[in-house]
């Protein structure tokens, strides 16, 4: 395959488009291609539009592009909603029998599938997705036992329907020519959301606990975690009765020693936020992850949006550290998940991992094989938990938890220690946990507890920069917008425009001097988010002093596509 | 052996002289010194109130949370760690207002822990505004002309949300309270009891209960759910208060 493959499966929820995209997806895999595939969907479980795009690509991409190439028609009116899309001699899958015109289609190749008449054939109903996958599959002269395979693995124990489903394909097959010839490649990879990847994050790095109520973008992490408590008795899953609930259990099961983690989406974070401040009080570390979707109050509860930037990083009352980290792609979801669980060990406080829906709920093929996407830490050991206590620890039978002078290293001791007891406190404390109001020790606490951050900033890696260190114009995001926008400015840098992108993705602690050093060099900045106010842009701006005079922002609940971002970034350079 | 000085730590409480709250911490201490529980094998979950500041100045292991919090904490801290005994702690505005949600859900999801809620009909610690439990018409700060809302029933509400052991007891019982103290701690699953208490300065005198209470004896059969509603609900109409353990599954 030459250049990339886009296709896009559309319809009324319920059809089964999200099978068909799925098995898809998984044949490609199969043939070794990289494949990044989002899905656009109405807060509804019955009907409305919904559609999933598949781009099948021979290189490492995470983001949209506009022109789709390939079609499955599950509606009429998908073409309709569609056509705009549509790249010149485009194909479409559709069943016969909504009697779409050619002459309204002009350049585009309508392969007119007989669903009524096979499904009477076969005495089969909702077969639809088989249909046009195998019809798919034949024309693009892909083998037919692959899909076979995969579709015998997406069924799994309910092998009849699996079986049915091939039956129907291979009829489908019959009706189409063989046009193209796609080849397979050696490559093996992994194909999961941001939700798997945080979940095999936390799993790698020795989960023990779960609790979540669910949520919209990030319920299959919830629903990921169940499912692997069943085989992993080490590992427990709760869903409880609400999000304030959640987070205090989470705190509960860590102050315990358990490895633990919750999540949920802007909504239920507002409920987690007291609870922020007691995790940091208490210095219990703490894993969060917030994925956002739009706001205000229930919003676009299936859109995307970077809207919770500035909330989640004032979520508190008074001055406290906590941290937050952005992962800018499918893999990152993975490794700053890891790094999350690792830093609120060490550091013991509340650590966010800030997503988004673009970025839970979008599909990519990666490879965990590759070392460098592994974080080298040690979790086999706990950070900071004291085992054996000597005299010098104690204060009058209790444990100097929170002590003063302490280098950076932050120790506890998990209930059940012989001799180790202290007050876990959510009120200002002394170094053994009693409750105080003394002005000395409020100021030391206060130290204590925010020279976190300082240890942290020096344990992050440096951000990335893409492209020449001094070009002229430097293009400047976060999170999920940073697939398209890295990929837009690199057919810039082809047509010979000097400019680079820099990603953020450390959040709380701020790398002011870094971010000042890199923005400083560049003639003009150019910040793109998904959010309406440039939220990232009022960070750097308070902590840099750097102002951003450019900035292209979108906050319909849709992502950039590679396309858009281009064309946006054309005029501004 | 533990003796009552090995729970004894450097700061005295300071509620109000002869405040409930020293039959309810002196109980909690004997109940644990009479199982013989293991002190760091003890965590002591609480909220935010007068109540609240227990773990203070008991030595064990220890968690003083939010207001209206301790029950998920709580819970977190069991379910991570099945072996240490586990006691939660609210207050009437905590536990039955802030965290009622969490009373609900934790009755019906039996984890291994006690709940005793120091149940003074009144806010304490922000100075004496009418609570969840306080009587219909209570004068108070913020309600001068009375409360309007009828006060919540913590046992019938207990057992309607599936508790399967519910008691009552009061701080100026402390032979009673230790008793059931320990049985709700022995028992396996969620142990909830509401302890009634007097605040003698925002609340009820220490000799209103005086002859209002009354213990429930041998004849009472604490597994029979229907009657154990009509228990939870009788003093209502009675005025008068049952101490024991309302209900108990078999
Ligand atoms: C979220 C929150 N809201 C309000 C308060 C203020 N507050 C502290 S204690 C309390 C009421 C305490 O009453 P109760 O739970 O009955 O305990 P008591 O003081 O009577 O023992 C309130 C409202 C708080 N600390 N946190
Ligand atoms: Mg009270």
């Amino acid at each position: 395959m030459k250049k990339d493959l886009v296709v896009r499966i559309g319809g009324e929820a319920g059809l089964g488009l999200a099978a068909a995209a799925d098995i898809l997806a998984k044949v490609f895999v199969r043939l070794g291609y990289h494949i990044y595939s989002s899905k656009e969907y109405a807060s509804q479980i019955k009907g409305g539009h919904n559609y999933h795009t598949l781009r099948i690509t021979n290189s490492n991409v995470s983001a949209d592009v506009n022109d789709v190439e390939v079609l499955f028609a599950f509606s009429k009116d998908t073409i309709a909603k569609h056509y705009e899309f549509m790249k010149k001699k485009g194909i479409i899958f559709v069943d016969d029998s909504f009697n779409v015109n050619e002459e309204d289609n002009k350049n585009l190749v309508l392969i007119k599938i007989p669903v009524k008449k096979l499904e009477q054939e076969l005495q089969e109903k909702g077969i639809v997705n088989a249909l046009f996958l195998g019809a798919f599959v034949k024309y693009f002269g892909i083998k037919s036992s692959i899909l076979e395979e995969v579709i015998k693995e997406f069924f799994k124990e309910k092998a009849g329907q699996g079986e049915r489903n091939s039956k129907a394909a291979r009829e489908a097959e019959k009706l189409v020519e063989r046009v193209e010839e796609i080849e397979a490649h050696n490559n093996k990879f992994d194909f999961l959301s941001g939700n798997d990847a945080v979940t095999l994050g936390a799993l790698d790095a020795g989960l023990k606990f779960h609790v979540q109520y669910p949520m919209t973008p990030v319920s299959a992490i919830l629903h990921n975690l169940a499912k692997e408590a069943e085989k992993n008795k080490e590992l427990k899953v709760m869903q409880v009765e609400d999000e304030i609930a959640v987070i205090n259990m989470a705190i509960g099961a860590s102050y315990a020693g358990a490895r633990a983690m919750c999540a949920s989406s802007g909504g239920g974070f507002a409920l987690m936020i007291e609870a922020m401040g007691l995790a940091s009080m208490a210095e219990v570390p703490l894993v969060v992850v917030e994925g956002q979707r739009p706001g205000p109050s229930t919003g676009l509860p299936t859109k995307t949006e970077q809207g919770d930037l500035k909330f989640v990083l004032y979520s508190g009352t008074g001055d406290f550290p906590h941290v937050v980290l952005a992962p800018a792609n499918i893999e990152e979801c993975y490794t700053e998940t890891k790094r999350a669980f690792y830093l609120a060990e060490k550091y013991q406080l509340p650590v966010l991992v800030l997503i988004d829906k673009q970025l839970a709920e979008s599909f990519k093929t990666l490879s965990f094989h590759d070392e460098s996407r592994k974080l080298s830490i040690d979790f086999s050991k706990k950070y900071g938990v004291k085992i054996k206590l000597e005299d010098k620890d104690l204060r009058n039978g209790l444990f100097k938890r929170y002590q003063v002078e302490n280098d950076g290293v932050y120790e506890r001791t998990l209930p059940g220690t012989e001799n180790g007891f202290y007050t876990c406190a959510g009120d200002e404390h002394d170094e053994v946990g009693e409750i105080i109001e003394e002005q000395e020790i409020r100021i030391k606490m206060m130290k204590r507890r925010m020279n976190k951050l300082d240890y942290i900033a020096k344990e992050l890696p440096l951000q990335e920069i893409y492209g020449e260190k001094n070009a002229e114009i430097t293009v400047v995001g976060w999170g999920s917008t940073s697939g398209a926008i890295i990929e837009a400015v690199e057919r810039l840098q082809k047509q010979g425009k000097s400019i680079n992108a820099f990603i953020v993705k450390y959040m709380r602690p701020f790398m002011s001097e870094e971010v000042g050093n890199v923005l400083g060099k560049a003639k003009k900045l150019i910040l793109v988010e998904n959010n309406y106010s440039a939220q990232l842009g009022g960070l750097i701006q308070e902590k840099t002093m750097i102002r951003f005079e450019e900035t292209i922002l979108r906050y319909d609940g849709k992502n950039f596509s590679v396309d858009e971002l281009y064309e946006e970034l054309k005029k501004k350079c | 052996m533990l003796t009552l000085k090995d729970f004894q730590r450097e700061e005295q409480p300071n509620w109000c002289p002869t405040c409930g709250n020293f039959g309810i911490i002196l109980s909690v201490k004997k109940a644990l010194m009479e199982l013989n529980v293991p002190q760091e094998e003890t965590v002591l979950v609480s909220g935010v109130g007068c109540f609240a500041k227990l773990p203070y100045w008991i030595k064990a292991y220890g968690f003083v949370g939010l207001h209206g919090r301790s029950l998920p904490v709580a819970q977190g801290v069991k379910l991570a760690n099945s072996k240490l005994k586990v006691i939660a702690f609210g207050g009437d505005g905590d536990g039955y207002g802030e965290g009622g949600n969490h009373f609900i859900h934790a009755c019906r999801r039996n984890v291994n822990i006690a709940y005793f809620v120091h149940n003074n009909g009144v806010f304490g610690l922000t100075t004496g505004q009418y609570s969840p439990t306080s009587k219909k018409g209570t004068k108070s700060k913020s309600s001068p002309s009375g409360s309007e809302e009828m006060p919540v029933n913590p046992l019938a509400l207990a057992i309607a949300s599936g508790a399967k052991f519910v008691a009552r007891a009061y701080s100026g019982d402390p032979k009673g309270l230790v008793e059931i103290m320990k049985k709700a701690i022995e028992y396996e699953g969620f142990a909830f009891v509401d302890i009634m208490q007097s605040c003698i300065t925002f609340g009820k005198e220490h000799d209103y209960f005086k002859d209002k209470i009354y213990h429930l004896d041998d004849s009472y059969d604490a597994s029979d759910k229907v009657k154990a509603m009509g228990k939870a609900l009788d003093y209502e109409e009675t005025e008068r208060f049952a101490l024991g353990i309302i209900y108990q599954e078999l």
